[in-house]
C-alpha cells in the first residue's frame, strides 16, 4: 500500500530547451525498456489470461463449441451456485468487518502501552499472520475435529455442550470466518497502529484540555485522521477475502452440503475436479463485478488525493 | 465513521476534571493489558496446539482420555521422521528454489520498472502505474483456470519452473508499487546532481537510488518471499507429483495420507514449513511494517 | 527455463520414484541392454507398506523384460491423483500408465489405449471380471484400461462386535462367521435391523460412524443403500428418474431416519473421520475397508481386537456392496504402449494379485471373481478371521455396486464429485427441507449438469 501520490510527482522539469529534447527522447526509450519486463508480466500473465478466461467461459464442456453466455445462465439458475454467491458475500463482508473491528481494538490497546513494551506484544499478535494460512488452517482443522476437538474439550470444562464445528452449516460458516479473522486481524492491527502513531500527539492534548472523553477523542480525532487508511485496508482486505481459497479448501472443502463454498473453491471443484473447465472459468469470473466496484473506489481515492496535492 | 474532515473539531459542552486524567490513564493501561493478554492467548493457541500435537506419539494422540493440551510423553519422532524423509526434504528444496528464483525475478523487474515509473516519466507512465496497482487487485483465484490451460500448453504443468513463471503475477505489482513510493520520496536534487556529474541512468539507479531506497527494497523482498513461500492456489492446481511440490502444498497433500492421518507428523510438517517466514519476520519485521505502512500513512 | 525443465525431467526420471515413494526406496532396475523404459503412476496406498508389492512386481518384470521401470505413487487425499490425471490428459504428456478413478475411463476414453487384448487373455485364464469394474472400464466399445488389484476396495461394515452384542443384542460373529457359510441369523441382517441397532448404540453413546459428507466413503455407502432399495436417480442415458420414484423416496426416507442416530456432524465427515471414530473407540460400526482396523491395530489394539468385518445389510432389492475399483489406463500418447500392456498383464496374474492383497493386509480386492479365495483374508488378525468377509463371497448373496450407476460416466462423475446422493439426504435431515423440495433441487441440479455439455 505504498503511496498513491508518488507516481504523479516527479514531473519532468521543463524540457523547453531544445538540446534537452534528444536527451528526453532517449530517456523515455530507456524508461520504456526498463518497464518492458513489467509490461510483459502484466500483459502475458494477467491481462491475457483474464481475457482468455472470458473466452473459455463461453465454451461447452468439451471445449469444442461456442455457447455464448449459457454457462453463466446455467450457473445463475442453479440453487447451489446462488448459495455460493450468498456465502462468498456473507463470508467476505462479515470477516472483513470483524477483522477491522478487532484490528482497530488491538491497535488502540497497543497504542496505550509504553513504546518499549509494544514491540514484544506486537510480535506475539502478529504470529497468525506470519504463518502461511494453508498450514495454520491445518492446525485449526485439527482443533475442530469431530472426535478429537481440543476446543470442545475446553468448552466441556465449562459444561458447554460440544459444538459440531464443521458439521452444521452455520457453525461451519462461522468456523471459516473465525479462521479468516484470526489470520487477518493482525494485518489490520499493524496498519491501524501505524496510522495511530501518525496522529500528532498535540491533537490529543488539545482535545484533552478541552475535556474530551476518550470516546470523543476517538470519534473526533482518531477516526477522521485514520479515514484514509481504514478505507484502503478494508478495500484490499475485501478483495483478498473474497478471493480466499486455502481456508475453505483445507477446513471444509465446501461442505456440508456445498454451503461453505466460495467462488474460488467452487470454481476449483467444477472446473478442475469435475473437469468442466469452461464452467469453472465462468464461476471465477463472477468475482469480476466486485473487483470492478472496489477498483473504482480505489481509483477515485487516488485521483482525489492527486487533486488535493496538485 | 465520522464524515468530519477537520481533525481539530472540538467537542462541545464538556466540563472536565483534570484530576481524573491520571486515573483514566491507569485504567486504560489495565484494560489494554487485559485485552492484549486475551488476544495473545487466542492468537497463539492454534500454533501452540500444533506444537503440542507435533511432539506427541500417535498412540497418545489417539487416546481420548487425557487433556489434549498436555503432553505426557514428549517425543521428537515426528520431526525426525520428516527430516529423514527425502520427500519432505524435497518439498523444502523446491520451496527454496522457487522462492529464490521468484524473489530475484520480481525484484529485478519491479526495481527497474519502479525507477522508470517513479523517476523517469514517459508517455503512458502514469496510466501504467495505475495499471500496476489495479493488477494487484486481480486475485490468483480468478486466473488459475486460464493459467492452467496456458501453463499446460507450455508443457510446464507439474513442473516447479511453471510456478516460477506464474508467481510473479502475485509479487511484481505490489513490489513495484512499494518501490515507486520509495523512489519518489527521494529528493529530486539528488538525480539532478548525478546527471550533471555525467552519470547515466543505470549508474544513477545502482549508485544512488538502490542504496537510498534499501529499506523499501527489503520490505518488497520480504513481501515477495512471503507470497511465494505461502502460495497455495497455483501449486494446488499446477503441481501434481511430490517431487515437484513446494512446502505448503506438499504438507497439505502428502502428509494427509489416506483415510487415517498421522496428525503428529502433519503438525510437525506444518510448523517446519512455517518456520522460514517466522524467522524472517522475527528479524526483519520492522522493515516490512515500515514498507507496508509507509505509503498508507503518508496519504 | 525450458532447458532446465528438460534436465529436471531427466533427473526426475531417475529419481522421482525415490522422492515419491514415502520412505521406501523405489525400484530402479537397470537391466543390461534395456528395451526402453516405463513410468507408471499408481495410487499411493493407504496401508503402510502396501506400495512395496507393486515395486517388487515392477522390479521382477523389469529385470525379465529388460525395461527400466519407474513407479510414482500418487495420493488421492486432496484429490491429488484426480488432478494429475486431468493435468496429463490436458497436456498430453506424463506417465505411460496411470491409476484411474472409477469414472475416468469413460471421461478420458478417447485418450486411453484400448486394452481388449490384455483383458481377453486374462478373462480366458481367470473367468469373469467384477461386473462393476466392467461397467466402468469398458467404455465406448473397448476396455480403456485393466482393472487393478492394488487399491481396489469394498466398503463393508467394520463392526465392534463387543459393543453391538452389549447394546443391540446382536452377535455379529455368529451371524457372519469366518467360514464360507451364513450364520443362522444372517437373513435378519437387513437395513431395518440395522436401524434398530443404530438407535440402540446411539443411545448407549457409541453411535455408528457413517459419513454423510461429500467424500467417497459417504457417497459409496449411500450409493449401495440406494441400490438395495432399487432407487435410481437417473437412467442409462442420464435422464433423471426422480418424479414419482417410490423406491428413491423410500431409500431417502430410510437414510433420513437413520441419520438421527448418527453423530451430529457426520455431514462434514471426510474419509478419515469414520476411521477416527472407530479408532477412538467412540463408534460401534463404520463402513470401510480394513485400513481403519489396521491402524487401530497399531494405535488402539484394544479396539482392533473387537472388530469384525461383515457384509452390508440387505434391502428390499437385495444386498449390495459398495465397490471402489482402480483401473490402470495406458495413455494413447505414450511411446511404449506394448511394453506397458504386458506389464499390466503381468501385475494382473493371480500370483501378482495375491502379492498385492497380502502385502496390503488384505485391503486390495482383485478384479477377477475367481480370486476371492486368497488365504490372506482368513489369516489376518487379531481377531483371526476379522476380514474373512471383506471380499464379496458367494455365501453373502450380495452384489458389487457403485453409486449413481447406471448413469453415463460424464454425468455420474459430476454427481459423484458433488455427492448429490448424500446432499439430498442432508437437505432433508439437516436442512429441514421437505422431500419434494429436496427432490426438486436434485432434478434441477442434474438437468443443470447435463446442459452445456
Amino acid at each position: 500500500m505504498a503511496d498513491g501520490t508518488v507516481m504523479i510527482q516527479g514531473a519532468p522539469g521543463s524540457v523547453a530547451n531544445s538540446s534537452f529534447r534528444r536527451f528526453a527522447r532517449r530517456r523515455s526509450t530507456i524508461a520504456f525498456l526498463m518497464t518492458l519486463p513489467l509490461i510483459l508480466v502484466i500483459g502475458g500473465l494477467v491481462a491475457w489470461p483474464a481475457g482468455y478466461a472470458i473466452y473459455l467461459s463461453m465454451l461447452n464442456r468439451r471445449m469444442t463449441q461456442f455457447i455464448g453466455l449459457t454457462n453463466f445462465e446455467i450457473l445463475l439458475e442453479s440453487d447451489s451456485f446462488r448459495m455460493v454467491i450468498f456465502q462468498s458475500v456473507f463470508f467476505a463482508v462479515t470477516a472483513v468487518i470483524l477483522k477491522a473491528l478487532i484490528g482497530f481494538w488491538l491497535a488502540h490497546m497497543l497504542h496505550h502501552l509504553p513504546t518499549k513494551g509494544q514491540r514484544k506484544w506486537r510480535g506475539m499478535l502478529l504470529v497468525p499472520w506470519v504463518i502461511p494460512p494453508a498450514l495454520s488452517t491445518l492446525g485449526w482443522w485439527w482443533m475442530f475435529d469431530p472426535s478429537y476437538s481440543s476446543i470442545n474439550w475446553l468448552l466441556a470444562i465449562f459444561a458447554v455442550p460440544s459444538v459440531p464445528w464443521l458439521g452444521e452449516p452455520w457453525w461451519a460458516r462461522i468456523s471459516v470466518i473465525i479462521v479468516n479473522v484470526w489470520y487477518g486481524a493482525p494485518f489490520f492491527m499493524i496498519m491501524y497502529l501505524a496510522a495511530l502513531k501518525s496522529v500528532p500527539e498535540q491533537l490529543y492534548e488539545a482535545a484533552a484540555i478541552d475535556g474530551a472523553t476518550s470516546s470523543q477523542r476517538l470519534r473526533y480525532v482518531t477516526l477522521p485522521m485514520m479515514r484514509n487508511i481504514i478505507s484502503i485496508t478494508v478495500l484490499f482486505s475485501l478483495i483478498v477475502t473474497f478471493a480466499n481459497y486455502d481456508i475453505v479448501r483445507v477446513l471444509t472443502n465446501g461442505g456440508p452440503r456445498d454451503l461453505t463454498h466460495v467462488f474460488a473453491s467452487y470454481a476449483f471443484q467444477v472446473g478442475i475436479l469435475a473437469g468442466n473447465i469452461p464452467r469453472g472459468a465462468a464461476v471465477s469470473l463472477f468475482m469480476f463485478p466486485i473487483l470492478g466496484v472496489i477498483a473504482f473506489f480505489v481509483l477515485r481515492g487516488i485521483n482525489r488525493r492527486n487533486r488535493e496535492e496538485a | 465513521m465520522s464524515s468530519t474532515s477537520a481533525p481539530q473539531a472540538h467537542p462541545r459542552g464538556i466540563f472536565h476534571k483534570a484530576g481524573s486524567l491520571r486515573a483514566e490513564r491507569r485504567w486504560a493501561l489495565w484494560s489494554a493489558y487485559i485485552s492484549l493478554v486475551v488476544a495473545a492467548v487466542i492468537m497463539l493457541a492454534p500454533p501452540v496446539y500444533m506444537l503440542l500435537t507435533s511432539i506427541k506419539t500417535s498412540a497418545e494422540i489417539a487416546d481420548l482420555s487425557g487433556n489434549p493440551w498436555w503432553v505426557r510423553a514428549p517425543t521428537l519422532e515426528n520431526y525426525l521422521a520428516l527430516i529423514n524423509n527425502p520427500m519432505f526434504r524435497g518439498f523444502f528444496w523446491n520451496s527454496v528454489k522457487v522462492t529464490v528464483a521468484v524473489v530475484s525475478i520480481s525484484m529485478v523487474i519491479s526495481v527497474l520498472a519502479a525507477f522508470a515509473l517513479g523517476r523517469m516519466r514517459f508517455w503512458g507512465s502514469q496510466v501504467l502505474a495505475t495499471g500496476v496497482f489495479l493488477t494487484y487487485l486481480v486475485p490468483d483465484t480468478l486466473l488459475f483456470i486460464p493459467l492452467y490451460q496456458i501453463v499446460g500448453g507450455l508443457g510446464l504443468l507439474d513442473n516447479a519452473w511453471g510456478l516460477v513463471l506464474v508467481y510473479p503475477t502475485l509479487t511484481v505489482p505490489f513490489c513495484t508499487w512499494i518501490m515507486i513510493g520509495y523512489f519518489a520520496s527521494i529528493p529530486k536534487e539528488l538525480d539532478e546532481a548525478a546527471l550533471i556529474d555525467g552519470a547515466n541512468w543505470l549508474q544513477m539507479l545502482t549508485r544512488i537510488f538502490i542504496p537510498v531506497a534499501l529499506p523499501g527494497i527489503i520490505a518488497a523482498t520480504i513481501f515477495a518471499f512471503t507470497v511465494s513461500w505461502a502460495a497455495f492456489v497455483y501449486p494446488t492446481a499446477f503441481i501434481t507429483s511430490p517431487s515437484e511440490m513446494p512446502m505448503t502444498i506438499g504438507v497439505v497433500s502428502q502428509l494427509i495420507r489416506g483415510d487415517t492421518f498421522a496428525w503428529g507428523q502433519l503438525m510437525a510438517g506444518a510448523l517446519l514449513a512455517a518456520l522460514p517466514p517466522v524467522i524472517v519476520y522475527a528479524f526483519l519485521m520492522d522493515y516490512y511494517i515500515a514498507g507496508l505502512t509507509a505509503g498508507a500513512t503518508k496519504g | 527455463m525450458s532447458k532446465n525443465g528438460i534436465t529436471r525431467r531427466n533427473v526426475m526420471r531417475n529419481g522421482a520414484g525415490v522422492l515419491a515413494a514415502t520412505a521406501v526406496g523405489a525400484p530402479m532396475v537397470h537391466a543390461q541392454g534395456t528395451a526402453g523404459s516405463l513410468r507408471f503412476a499408481f495410487w499411493d496406498h493407504w496401508v503402510p507398506g502396501a506400495n512395496a508389492a507393486l515395486q517388487q512386481l515392477a522390479q521382477r518384470w523389469g529385470a525379465q523384460n529388460r525395461v527400466n521401470m519407474t513407479l510414482d505413487f500418487i495420493n488421492t487425499t486432496g484429490n491429488q491423483l484426480q488432478l494429475t490425471i486431468a493435468a496429463q490428459a490436458q497436456s498430453r504428456s506424463g506417465h505411460d500408465g496411470i491409476s484411474l478413478l472409477p469414472w475416468d475411463p469413460g471421461t478420458y476414453a478417447s485418450q486411453l489405449e484400448p486394452c481388449d487384448d490384455v483383458m481377453s487373455r486374462l478373462s480366458a485364464k481367470y473367468g469373469a471380471v467384477n461386473p462393476v469394474a466392467e461397467f466402468l472400464g469398458k467404455r465406448e466399445g473397448a476396455w480403456r484400461g485393466v482393472p487393478a488389484t492394488a487399491g481396489t476396495q469394498t466398503k463393508p461394515a467394520c463392526v465392534r462386535f463387543d459393543l453391538l452384542q452389549q447394546h443391540a443384542g446382536i452377535d455379529i460373529r455368529a451371524m457372519w462367521p469366518a467360514r464360507g457359510e451364513r450364520g443362522p441369523t444372517a437373513d435378519t441382517w437387513t437395513w431395518d435391523t440395522f436401524l434398530t441397532a443404530a438407535e440402540a448404540c446411539h443411545r448407549a453413546g457409541f453411535p455408528f460412524g457413517l459419513p454423510m459428507g461429500q467424500f467417497t466413503d459417504a457417497v459409496d455407502w449411500v450409493g449401495a443403500l440406494f441400490l438395495s432399495y432399487g432407487a435410481r436417480i437417473t437412467d442409462e442415458r442420464g435422464n433423471p428418474t426422480i418424479r414419482g420414484n417410490q423406491e428413491l423416496r423410500q431409500a431417502i426416507d430410510y437414510a433420513v431416519r437413520l441419520s438421527r442416530f448418527l453423530p451430529n456432524d457426520v455431514w462434514a465427515w471426510d474419509d478419515a473421520s469414520n476411521n477416527r471414530a472407530l479408532i477412538s473407540g467412540r463408534s460401534a460400526l463404520i463402513f470401510n475397508p480394513p485400513s481403519a482396523w489396521a491402524v487401530a491395530k497399531r494405535d488402539a489394539p484394544q479396539v482392533a481386537e473387537n472388530c469384525w468385518t461383515v457384509p452390508m445389510p440387505a434391502g428390499p432389492r437385495g444386498r449390495f456392496l459398495a465397490y471402489l475399483p482402480y483401473i490402470t489406463g495406458i495413455w494413447a500418447f505414450g511411446r511404449n504402449k506394448t511394453a506397458a500392456k504386458s506389464f499390466l498383464e503381468f501385475i494382473s496374474e493371480r500370483e501378482s494379485a495375491e502379492l498385492c492383497s497380502t502385502m496390503s493386509q488384505g485391503y486390495d480386492i482383485p478384479p477377477f471373481l475367481s480370486m476371492a479365495d486368497f488365504p490372506v483374508w482368513e489369516r489376518e488378525g487379531p481377531p483371526v478371521g476379522t476380514i474373512y468377509n471383506y471380499p464379496l463371497k458367494a455365501h453373502q448373496q450380495a452384489t458389487y455396486s457403485i453409486a449413481f450407476s447406471p448413469a453415463p460416466p460424464e454425468l455420474a462423475q459430476q454427481m459423484y464429485i458433488r455427492a448429490l446422493n448424500t446432499q439430498v439426504i442432508a437437505r432433508i435431515a439437516q436442512g429441514g427441507e421437505s422431500m419434494d423440495t429436496a427432490l426438486g433441487w436434485l432434478e434441477r441440479e442434474i438437468n443443470n449438469m447435463r446442459r452445456g455439455g
